[in-house]
């Protein structure tokens, strides 16, 4: 049995793909160990959480410093002594006083730590991770070594970026091990890791509605290139399929490129709880009148225009011209969000979906359909994802270590290359196995780096460094088809 | 304003044997670097993927029968001196360094940006119109000036800074008056040539201007030489465009030499490059790598320095680990910035009959 369950801005989705697909929506007003009472059964059960993380980062009194150990190079302010080297040799050790002077001067909630070349090897952040524990707990200190990538600026960024969730994302990770034993994040760019993955790097579970209403789709229509159009209360999301897939680019946060993927997404700020005054509000202040809420949205706006939503009776208070007027400008904002897409068909999920979609897809020109189950596509998506790790390896023979996701290993013997993409495929394999893949998602482990040069010390060639980059790929789960 | 980079992962491949100098190890720690810096995402740079240069590109520079030699030799494996070995696979390679070169050029003289970097290998100062030499087998630096002589581009001016004498771009260009050849180079060193009286023949008198220093030269006497004589030339040349053969076996701690420039010397030489190019020729600069083999202390510090030079970025922090201080201090010879001076009086009076800077 496969649970999936994505928590929304406004309501938490459940899905249980076992020989049928059955699903249920829960107000988040009811929280989240509620909904997962719901699931008390056995089975995979994985969580999509993007949307309380996105509400985190709009937080304006939150502050993040960010303690850089700059080492040779371009110019970094705000930068503490002490430097690695693209070796990974520390060729300059950090200062402890000048390190806990920064930290006592530069007060924040959180602090993220970023080392040059510290994924070659890490020791400086954790050195400074531990002078650091007397003015922050663990739940808010980021390293940025487990990204496991080259790209300091980048590194900076995701880091401080995951400084502002880890306590959160924590603090779910134990609401939900409260109520169940093991669980996998889902991740925005639609593949599965296990939670401590995800506390090491946060950022990974940005976009990951849009990455799960793009797999559930892909799921349950079968269509390889298509823009899923997913109207939710909060917001409409756009996302492009390609291949039967979500299509990953790099996340920018505050207009800089960080070092994690997350799938394509564009978001309009119009929901089917959007609120009402003479026009359409981008923003939402509860429920629809016929959910109960205060104020007309424009669910009710459909109401008035023909349609028996909810407590269809209860949208009567709005004007019917304005309905309709809010109902078009609605269609053809999303219509103009289309025209950025190639995609030949649209394919309409989320709960309002059948109601509105067939409209958007006139005004675009495009076809569209609507699958069953199209209310909770998001939940499916997460339930049928699959365990995608990927492995970043640098294997120093010189040094007599490795560096495996920015861990360090000593080496005692570099094989050839056959020999180390075949380990590196072994370790992903056992990784994922570990986290609860399936093994026949591991038939196919992608190789998408494999180089090696010689190095050469007084003359002689005195062994080689070798770079590989192994992944079992995001996808849908072999358990699922 | 933008830099452009040119480089390519097939930059890595060449390899006359896996523990010759001019190895893959050169550009891989100055990759790793540049993308630590995060350079290949900084808006300040443009990223460039080269095209090989074609046939008609090169046969401007080299002759028939040397082309037709590389192409055998390709295929075969073959010998040009017992530093440059043929190995096979080499001339796709060879055309794409050279293609790299053309390509930055082109970049900067189409405004796809300010100035550009080539971070190519093989190497090619030491080229000649018919044979390799040195590491090198095509001039990547002469075919990329015809190239943009072809384009339009009257006088070019160019700043080799490699070590070691650029003999084989000196010999293409000697009787040339459309391009300045400057060179500073260590002397004594291979290949030899490069004496201050050598400035040219023919129309070309006065055109090629020769530095030579001793071991141990610094920072402080290449800035010496930027000041005194090359901005003097430049500025009285008037070249259309500026190209730097950007040499880094200059550094410390290069085993194939005995100079002692630092990274942060070297990137401080660029931005003034970058300056004069502003100055006299619209800020028209490109620089091509050549040589450069302290795989670890110096290429990945120098590489990373140039190109935040041409990009005008802060310079403050571009500097090698502090484990190399000692290094320095034994590279540095105190008594060389006279000898560097006195040649320098030399030289101005051997170029005083071409060029009104120098006239008394």
């Amino acid at each position: 049995m496969l649970v999936g369950m994505d928590v929304g801005g406004t309501n938490t989705d459940l899905a249980v793909v076992e020989d049928g697909i059955s699903s249920l929506k829960v107000p988040n007003t009811r929280g989240i160990a509620d909904v997962l009472h719901h699931v008390r059964g056995p089975g995979r059960l994985a969580v999509s959480t993007s949307t309380p993380l996105n509400h985190l980062l709009t937080r304006r009194d939150w502050k993040v410093t960010s303690l850089l150990i700059p080492g040779p190079g371009l110019r970094w302010p705000g930068g503490v002594k002490g430097a690695v080297n693209h070796c990974g040799d520390i060729v300059e050790e950090v200062d402890r006083e000048e390190v806990t002077s920064f930290l006592a001067s530069h007060p924040a909630d959180a602090l993220a730590v970023i080392g040059k070349f510290s994924v070659r090897n890490p020791a400086l952040e954790q050195k400074v991770a531990e002078y650091a524990r007397g003015f922050y707990p663990d739940e808010r200190i980021c390293l940025s070594h487990p990204l496991a990538v080259l790209g300091f600026p980048a590194r900076v960024a995701t880091t401080r970026l995951n400084a502002s969730l880890k306590e959160e994302v924590f603090r779910i990770t134990k609401l939900v091990e409260s109520e169940r034993n093991t669980f996998l994040f889902f991740r925005g760019d639609a593949g599965l890791s296990p939670p401590g993955d995800v506390i090491r790097n946060p950022s990974v579970l940005t976009n990951s509605s849009a990455a799960a209403v793009g797999l559930g789709v892909s799921y349950l229509t079968g269509l390889r290139d298509c823009l899923v159009i997913d109207v939710g209360g909060t917001t409409t999301d756009l996302v492009p399929l390609e291949s039967g897939m979500p299509i990953p680019e790099v996340l920018v946060h505050e207009g800089t490129r960080t070092a994690t993927h997350v799938v394509r997404a564009h978001s309009l700020p119009f929901g089917g709880d959007s609120v009402i005054r003479d026009g359409l509000m981008p923003w939402r202040e509860g429920n629809a009148l016929a959910f109960g809420g205060s104020g007309p949205t424009l669910t009710d706006a459909l109401n008035r225009t023909g349609f028996e939503i909810g407590d269809y009776h209860a949208s009567s208070g709005l004007d019917r011209r304005l309905a309709e007027q809010v109902v078009d400008e609605y269609c053809r904002k999303v219509a103009e969000a289309v025209q950025g897409f190639d995609s030949p068909r649209i394919a309409g999920c989320g709960y309002l979906a059948p109601f509105l979609v067939p409209e958007i897809a006139r005004e675009a020109g495009r076809q569209f359909s609507i699958p069953p189950h199209a209310e909770c596509a998001n939940a499916i998506g997460v339930a049928v994802s699959r365990v995608s790790l990927t492995l970043v390896a640098h294997f120093d023979g010189v040094r007599g270590r490795s560096v495996v996701n920015g861990e360090v290993r000593r080496m005692e013997r570099m094989g050839d290359e056959d020999e180390l993409v075949e380990s590196c495929r072994q370790e992903v394999r056992r990784q994922a196995l570990e986290a609860g893949a399936h093994p026949r998602d591991l038939d196919e482990i992608r190789v998408l780096t494999c180089s090696s040069y010689d190095v050469v010390r007084g003359a002689f060639r005195r062994s080689r460094i070798t770079d590989i980059v192994v992944q079992v790929a995001p996808g849908i789960t072999v358990e699922a088809r | 304003m933008t830099t452009v980079i040119v480089f390519d992962e097939a930059y890595l491949r060449h390899e006359q044997s896996p523990d010759h100098p001019e190895r893959r190890e050169r550009l891989s720690y100055t990759f790793d670097q540049l993308r630590e810096d995060g350079i290949f995402d900084h808006p300040s740079f443009r990223h460039v993927f080269p095209v090989e240069a074609t046939q008609e590109q090169v046969a401007r520079v080299h002759l028939p029968e040397y082309i037709s030699f590389l192409k055998e030799a390709s295929t075969r494996g073959g010998f040009i001196d017992f530093d440059t070995v043929v190995p096979r696979g080499l001339l796709p390679l060879a055309l794409l360094a050279a293609g790299g070169a053309i390509r930055a050029a082109l970049s900067v003289l189409r405004g796809d940006g300010e100035n550009a970097f080539a971070l190519v290998r093989p190497p090619g100062h030491h080229a000649r119109a018919g044979t390799g030499a040195g590491f090198c087998y095509l001039n990547n630096m002469a075919i990329a000036v015809r190239e943009i002589q072809q384009q339009g581009i009257r006088r070019v001016m160019i700043l080799d800074w490699d070590a070691h004498h650029g003999d084989g771009t000196q010999s293409i260009f000697y009787g040339d008056s459309s391009v300045l050849f400057t060179s500073i180079h260590q002397r004594p060193l291979y290949p030899g040539s490069g004496d201050t009286s050598e400035i040219g023949e023919g129309d070309g008198m006065g055109y090629t201007v020769n530095m030579p220093v001793p071991p141990g030269t610094g920072d402080g006497s290449y800035h010496y030489l930027f000041d005194t004589i090359i901005a003097p030339l430049a500025r009285e040349f008037a070249p259309d465009f500026i190209a730097i053969s950007a040499g880094q076996d200059v550094h410390f701690t290069d085993p194939l030499a005995g100079l002692a420039v630092t990274a942060r010397g070297y990137a401080e030489l660029v931005r003034k490059a970058r300056q004069l190019a502003g100055e006299v020729c619209g800020g028209r600069l490109v620089a091509v790598l050549e040589g450069g083999y302290s795989v670890e202390g110096g290429l990945p510090y120098t590489n990373l320095g140039i190109a935040a030079a041409l990009a005008g970025l802060d310079l403050e922090n571009i500097r090698e680990p502090e484990v190399f201080a000692d290094w320095l201090l034994k590279a540095q010879d105190p008594s060389a910035h006279q000898r560097v001076c006195r040649m320098a009086d030399t030289l101005r009076e051997t170029l005083a009959p071409y060029w009104e800077c120098f006239s008394f």
